[in-house]
């Protein structure tokens, strides 16, 4: 084995630190389930103004690394907001046409749920919103989402079918598949996050239910899915031959520290307002489109 | 050729490492270790710590003014990964490196740095650990192995088990009670105890996989000297954290990984062909290479952080139950080739989820320490 250093560049620290404390405080860490079906709490122009979602641009030697991205996704996904940040980094990092463009950019995917010859588009049903016909090989140009039809599953995603999908070079299928890992493994923290703090403060039989011995190891097993998700991801940012694996393995792992999540909250963990189906469902929506992303690698 | 003190990047060590052990691992171990006689396999093993140390690769996250070489773990997981590659012999010195040194370094008086610390890093003087005892396990707290004042020092008496190499040490660190009347953690004092002395019986113990790593050892009015007494009585609950927590978890995780690949090796090796095996050897296969991950991930996290205490209880549930279902899936799948190894593996990795630290400890140390769960 070679041992790499498995740290992001100062790059990846700064902007994923300044995503941070930016969504923290446009949320006031506020449940999900208040805003997540409403406006976004952060506006795109807020997202455009600092620049981030032309981070993932190569320029010279200090532009973000997929490591650095990995960084980034994580911590976007820490607090999960209606907002096309991730598609439209991966669309300008992958095409100078979505580069130039100042509004947010996003691509289609085949996916196992859709008929055949039609994509799911993330974010494809905010207005405006501009779709690649082609990623990577500098291939491809904009075009307003042909054939639109809402899919209200993930409402976070905010996805739309279209009768279009976008052809992907292998670079950009693997690239976005490991940042959607690194994404889901920030939003599988914030989850675990949640069934901690409820776990502490619900009470049963007189006592936390986070002091029973058979919670705290849900959580002891939803904190190392957590780990292993965003170590997987890592992993596959440095490793390009392992990266749709790793990528698939990572999503598969947030998902089961939702789950667990999920389970602490007891009865409330199934509710519509205790919002924790949000999470399920963006990474469930994720790991679909991820999937299939692995037939263009 | 340099000095290791002059290769500073991953590369060079590692470069320098393997040539090293190259050089050095033994031919008769390497080729022939199954047909050593115990005694011959532990003269090699002996020796092998006097060459690590002759060929400067002992104690190498020690700090030089203490003997050792001064470099960071990530040098120790390197070299522990080469080691384990080139086939190295498993010296007999690792009770005094990775659980002395660092409590000694920690508590340690000058002069007991002076008489222990070189024997120890030369390879000379063999440890062993006395920690557990059969009343004694999870609940370390609850040792009551007594230590009773006298002229000069203490009397020890009682039961120690799951001591390796408790045959071959000259030296045991051992957690003893010196004070039943006073409260929890604060009743122990760490004691470094000779044990080439009357009054100590040895009892190997067999496994359930019929080997026998391990002895449990009785002391009877059993001598230590105040001078080999660490810090003062009652700190010995705060001297046995300093020894556990020590970063000797990426090490161990690492020599483990290196294991469990040889053993996924061999079920890719026997099984790869069988297309119905494909997804789950698959899946064992990343999990396995995420361990080397999580080790990376670790060793590039502050050793003076929390992160990386809380690393270490990860790494370790995440090897030990994957050595399991790797073993287990052997033995399901086993062939006549390979039935001897996996019984065997399996059997013997019944225990990878108990010892140093049973991984219901490692989830309550995660939930408690890491997540801030009520007691």
């Amino acid at each position: 084995m070679t041992l790499l250093t498995t740290r992001p560049g100062e790059i990846g620290v700064l902007a994923a630190g300044a995503i941070r404390s930016a969504l923290i405080k446009a949320t006031d860490q506020a449940n999900i389930s208040t805003y997540i079906e409403g406006a976004s709490p952060l506006a795109w122009d807020d997202i455009a103004d600092a620049g981030w979602d032309l981070v993932g641009i190569h320029e010279d030697e200090d532009s973000a690394t997929l490591r650095d991205l990995v960084e980034i996704a994580k911590a976007w996904g820490e607090t999960t907001v209606q907002l096309p940040l991730l598609p439209s980094i991966m669309a300008k990092r992958h095409s100078s046409a979505a580069a130039e463009h100042e509004g947010p950019v996003t691509f289609s995917i085949h996916t196992q749920s859709l008929a055949a010859g039609t994509g799911l588009v993330p974010f494809g049903q905010i207005a405006d919103i501009q779709m690649m016909t082609e990623l990577g090989n500098d291939n491809g140009s904009l075009v307003s989402v042909p054939g639109l039809v809402v899919d209200d599953f993930a409402p976070s995603l905010l996805t739309a079918q279209s009768s279009h999908t976008t052809v992907f070079s292998a670079d950009a299928a693997r690239e976005i598949s490991v940042v959607w890992a690194a994404e889901a493994s920030g939003i599988a923290k914030h989850a675990v996050g949640d069934a901690v703090a409820y776990a502490k403060q619900r009470k049963q039989f007189g006592k936390p239910i986070g002091s029973f011995q058979a919670v705290k190891h849900h959580l002891a097993n939803a904190h190392m899915h957590v780990e292993q998700a965003e170590t997987a991801a890592i992993w596959a940012s440095l490793d390009p031959a392992n990266a749709h694996r790793g990528a698939v393995h990572s999503l598969n792992l947030s998902i089961k520290a939702i789950e667990l999540s999920i389970q602490v909250h007891g009865g409330m963990g199934f509710t519509w307002e205790m919002g924790l189906h949000f999470y399920l469902r963006h990474v469930i929506a994720l790991r679909e489109m991820v999937t299939a992303l692995g037939a263009h690698a | 050729m340099p000095t290791i003190e002059d290769r500073t990047s991953r590369e060079d060590f590692t470069e320098a490492a393997r040539t090293w052990l190259q050089a050095n691992v033994p031919t008769r171990w390497k080729e022939n270790r199954g047909s050593l006689t115990e005694h011959e396999s532990d003269d090699i093993r002996h020796e092998w710590d006097r060459q690590l140390h002759r060929g400067g690769f002992a104690g190498l996250s020690l700090p030089k003014e203490f003997g050792g070489q001064g470099l960071s773990m990530i040098e120790e997981v390197i070299f522990h990964d080469l080691a384990a590659q080139e086939q190295a012999p498993d010296g007999l010195a690792r009770i005094g490196r990775i659980l002395t040194a660092p409590s000694l370094i920690g508590h340690g008086t000058e002069d007991q740095l002076a008489r222990f610390l070189p024997k120890i890093l030369s390879g000379d003087e063999i440890w062993c650990q006395g920690f557990s005892e059969p009343n004694a396990g999870s609940d370390l707290a609850g040792v009551t192995t007594r230590a009773v004042k006298v002229e000069g020092g203490y009397l020890i008496s009682g039961r120690k088990t799951w001591t390796s190499f408790a045959k071959m040490a000259q030296r045991c660190l051992l957690l003893a009670q010196t004070d039943p009347s006073a409260p929890r953690h604060k009743n122990l004092t760490m004691f470094m105890l000779d044990m080439k002395q009357p009054g100590i019986t040895l009892s190997p113990i067999k496994q359930a996989s019929g080997l026998s790593h391990f002895a449990e050892v009785q002391f009877e009015d059993v001598f230590v000297a105040d001078e080999d007494r660490i810090s003062e009585e009652g700190t010995g609950w705060q001297v046995a954290m300093t020894t556990l927590m020590n970063e000797r978890g990426s090490v161990e995780a690492t020599s483990r990984y290196v294991e469990i690949r040889s053993d996924m090796d061999l079920l890719l090796k026997t099984l790869g062909d069988r297309p119905e095996l494909r997804m789950q050897l698959e899946e064992l296969d990343m999990r396995v290479e995420l361990v080397h991950w999580q080790v990376s991930k670790a060793i590039d996290i502050d050793i003076d952080s929390p992160d990386f205490f809380r690393a270490t209880s990860i790494m370790k549930v995440l090897w030990s139950e994957l050595w399991q279902a790797t073993s287990t899936f052997g033995l399901e799948n086993m062939t006549p080739e390979t039935a001897d190894h996996w019984r065997l593996q399996y059997l013997e990795t019944r225990a990878s989820s108990i010892y140093s630290g049973s991984n219901e400890i490692q989830r309550n140390i995660i939930s408690e320490r890491v997540l801030g769960l009520p007691r």
